[in-house]
């Protein structure tokens, strides 16, 4: 387990909610169109304190983990009013402990961001989901837009201190971890992504 | 709607408190680059704290992209401009030029967004 990570996001737990309320509904309706192709036995990976748990279709049965056990106490309150199955477990990206092949959907928002390894991360993605299976996430990433991505750049080594970082490449990190794209979108410029791929 | 105007007054908000920042530490005749980098330093962590606190009201990546570009680049130009004692010469003068440049940097944003908004790349089954 990554103790330096998982202290990050058990400090940054506090005030998750609050900064991310107007994102929620400003974001939420990308979220839930994307949440909507969720299908089969889903891991959702960075679960946070359970803001996107609304946005998946009612009655599925999901595993939702995360590296904050701060995160997670937040997130059962959330759980317990989804119309299905949420099981929470503490679990970090890079050390899944499920066998290969378990699951069907993987989703993430937001999430590699903030892994340390974003590549490792993906690439137990990829093992544990089945070969027919699909990784649905919502992303900020580098801009290509030039004065706001060396913006990203220089303010990464701060941010990353706190939480995100700003400048990742994840479009090219999920490609690297042997998976395929099938769809990707812009949200919000070239800095809000969706991504849509399946295993190579 | 309510975000599109809540966009749009973060972007002054940051503006004016930009150009607050710069008025207070530049003086005419200040040498121009230097001008120009405690300007942008200055826009810099203006826009982060005045982001940060509007963040939950209109959302964190349309405060803090638009608000990199307004503290960051206006506060090189608006910092370079104070240095020449070029425009403004008062503070209400200089506070409209902020409050504009923060208009029309949002303005930008949400028309480059609708452009780029939408697929980039969709495989063919």
């Amino acid at each position: 387990m990554d103790i330096e990570t998982q202290r990050k996001w058990d400090a940054a737990s506090r005030t998750l909610d609050i900064m991310s309320f107007a994102e929620d509904r400003r974001i939420g309706p990308h979220k839930r169109r994307l949440f909507s192709k969720t299908r089969g036995a889903t891991l959702m990976v960075a679960a946070g304190t359970g803001n996107d748990f609304k946005f998946f279709p009612p009655n599925m049965n999901v595993v939702a983990v995360d590296i904050s056990p701060k995160m997670l106490e937040r997130a059962a309150k959330k759980a317990a009013t989804y119309t299905g199955t949420i099981d929470l477990r503490e679990m970090d990206v890079c050390n899944l402990e499920f066998p290969d092949a378990s699951f069907d959907t993987v989703a993430t928002a937001f999430t590699f961001c903030s892994v340390p390894k974003p590549v490792a991360g993906l690439s137990e993605l990829r093992r544990v989901l089945k070969p027919d299976g699909q990784l649905l996430m919502i992303e900020h990433v580098r801009s290509a837009i030039g004065p706001i991505g060396i913006f990203m750049d220089l303010m990464t080594p701060l941010t990353s201190r706190l939480g995100p970082s700003l400048n990742r490449d994840t479009v090219g990190n999920v490609q690297k971890a042997g998976f395929r794209l099938q769809r990707v979108e812009n949200v919000y410029l070239d800095v809000l992504k969706i991504i849509e791929a399946v295993p190579e | 709607m309510l975000f599109a105007i809540g966009d749009y007054l973060a972007g002054i908000l940051i503006g004016l408190a930009t150009t607050l920042a710069v008025r207070a530490i530049i003086w005419p005749g200040m040498d121009m680059v230097l001008a120009m980098l405690i300007g942008m330093a200055l826009g810099t962590v203006v826009h982060l704290l005045v982001g940060l606190a509007l963040a939950p009201l209109v959302g964190m990546f349309e405060t803090m992209v638009p608000g990199s570009l307004i503290g960051m680049y206006g506060g090189m130009l608006l910092g370079m401009r104070d240095s020449m004692s070029a425009g403004s010469l008062t503070l209400a003068s200089a506070l409209i030029v902020g409050a504009i440049f923060g208009v029309i940097v949002v303005c930008g944003i949400k028309v480059y967004n609708r452009i780029l908004q939408g697929a980039v790349f969709e495989a063919s089954n």
